[in-house]
């Protein structure tokens, strides 16, 4: 018996494109960077990061709930209402024991984390608030998402730092396939834009210093890349079973076909030059996906504009794949999200699928000699996209790969 | 109405969201479903915006608001 089809119903984004689908999506495929400085990075040795802008909080959660959430559940929510919505599921009337929730995030609330640690230094414990714990855990994001719609299905957060948003929904796809739930809401969420976040990746030189031209900076694949803009977002997917959509007459944005997971186990941060176990990641989802390396039409990669990864992953999709699918980097225009990148990704390589458009890579003006792969710059380029791989790869060598067909 | 109780009636409104209209001497903290995390988050605003040590007793779920005023400004009057 073959494992039940999943199709995705549902999406829901916050980027530094917009609040909202629609907002990111026009922002990727016009292809301009978000990334500006910011205020709060002042005097960091990297000063610059995309943000989501226009994110009010207090309007679009309530007052109440606003100060109970550190921003990264926040963002996830106004994500997820975006997804429930869309999937035309209704939370009032659904059966909430078959409604699971798996999000990705590689951080949890660290602005809360650091706030909260300066109020103790400065002031004392009497001055730490009774709702730090709950602010700052990581899994609250799935918490929080569970009270939000009333779901009472398996509900947990997956840490692959880089990675975490396609593991997530890599892994919710298995409690559909096996018949745990009939409904997940998956992606990832993130807001890591935070003094200490952000100087420490400046320390380990993995951020772009072009602090003279912070819109440049974001520019995977070129051959003046010098490392990742840092930004917050979340993406949030509604999986159903395809049967299940299909009998409910649901609009199916497209379908989940396969996953891949493995580990490089080769050093904490570098990735694995020769790309060994990216390439089985990307092999074992698509053979998952039952399609064959000629099939690929896009490539959503992980792209993060730093030298070593957009060398080594180019090598990988250029090895197995050929130069036939257009590859995209959307890092370029809304930064590098971590734990929600893979996630947001994913939503854009499904926007992809649906309207047969893949976004341009961002601030490619020269690419690199050695990226041998067909990057769409410029321009969003319009052509069918019937199969299409969205890769993401964490700090520990952990490589995730999701495969998506259109419906 | 003291200053105290509008103090307090501020401080919940702008920093714990709640409705104005709800806001009333004889309403409990129950009553606005503020548990003893919210209410120990809320003693602590206090705390900052009075400039004044509040025991963490000083209030339960179950006080109205007019009761932990009069407390507080008890605690004032001791101070001072």
């Amino acid at each position: 018996m073959t494992s039940p089809e999943v199709a995705v119903t549902g999406l829901g984004l916050v980027t530094a494109g917009g609040v909202g689908t629609a907002a990111s999506w026009a922002r990727v495929c016009d292809g301009a960077s978000t990334a500006a400085t910011d205020p709060d990075l002042a005097g960091l040795p990297v000063d610059f990061s995309c943000r989501v802008p226009d994110f009010d909080a207090p309007a679009l959660l309530g007052r109440r709930k606003a100060w109970q959430y550190d921003r990264f559940v926040q963002l996830a929510i106004v994500a997820a209402r975006e997804a429930v919505a869309d999937s035309g599921l209704d939370p009032a009337s659904w059966d909430g024991t078959r409604v699971g929730v798996v999000l990705g995030c590689g951080l949890g609330g660290v602005a809360t984390w650091e706030e909260q640690h300066r109020r103790l230094l400065d002031r004392g414990p009497t001055h730490v608030s009774a709702m730090l714990i709950p602010m700052l855990v990581p899994n609250m994001v799935a918490g929080q998402l569970a009270i939000e719609f009333g779901a009472t299905g398996p509900s947990f957060v997956t840490a692959t730092a880089c990675a975490s948003g396609a593991t997530a929904i890599g892994t919710a796809r298995e409690l559909l396939r096996n018949g745990t739930c009939d409904v997940i809401i998956t992606g990832g969420s993130e807001a890591g834009v935070s003094p200490l976040i952000v100087t420490g990746f400046a320390q380990m030189g993995a951020l772009s210093k072009r602090l003279h031209d912070p819109a440049a900076a974001s520019r995977p694949f070129d051959r003046d890349r010098d490392g990742f803009v840092i930004g917050e977002g979340a993406g949030i997917l509604v999986l159903e079973r395809a049967e299940d959509a299909r009998s409910r007459g649901a609009r199916i944005h497209a379908r989940l076909l396969g996953y891949g997971a493995t580990a490089d186990a080769h050093h904490a941060t570098a990735p694995d030059p020769a790309g060994t176990a990216v390439e089985r990641a990307l092999s074992l989802a698509l053979a998952d996906a039952g399609v064959g390396p000629g099939d690929v039409d896009h490539v959503n990669a992980h792209g993060t504009s730093t030298p070593l990864n957009d060398a080594a992953e180019a090598k990988v999709l250029r090895r197995h794949l050929g130069d036939r699918p257009a590859v995209t980097s959307t890092k370029g225009v809304v930064g590098h999200t971590l734990g929600a990148a893979g996630a947001i990704e994913a939503a854009f390589t499904v926007l992809a699928v649906e309207h047969g458009v893949v976004p341009p890579t961002a601030n490619v003006d020269s690419l690199d000699p050695v990226v041998e792969i067909d990057v769409v710059t410029k321009a969003p380029r319009t052509q069918p996209v019937d199969v299409a791989v969205s890769n993401s790869f964490g700090f520990g060598g952990q490589n995730s790969v999701l495969v998506f067909g259109s419906a | 109405m003291t200053t105290t109780y509008e103090k307090m009636a501020d401080v919940l409104v702008e920093k714990f969201g709640v409705d104005r209209d709800e806001l009333r001497p004889d309403v409990t903290f129950e009553d606005l479903e503020m548990d003893s995390l919210f209410l120990v988050e809320f003693v602590l605003t206090l705390q900052s915006e009075l400039g004044l040590k509040i025991d963490e007793d000083a209030a339960s779920p179950r006080d109205t608001l007019g009761a932990v005023a009069e407390i507080l400004e008890a605690q004032i009057a001791r101070a001072s």
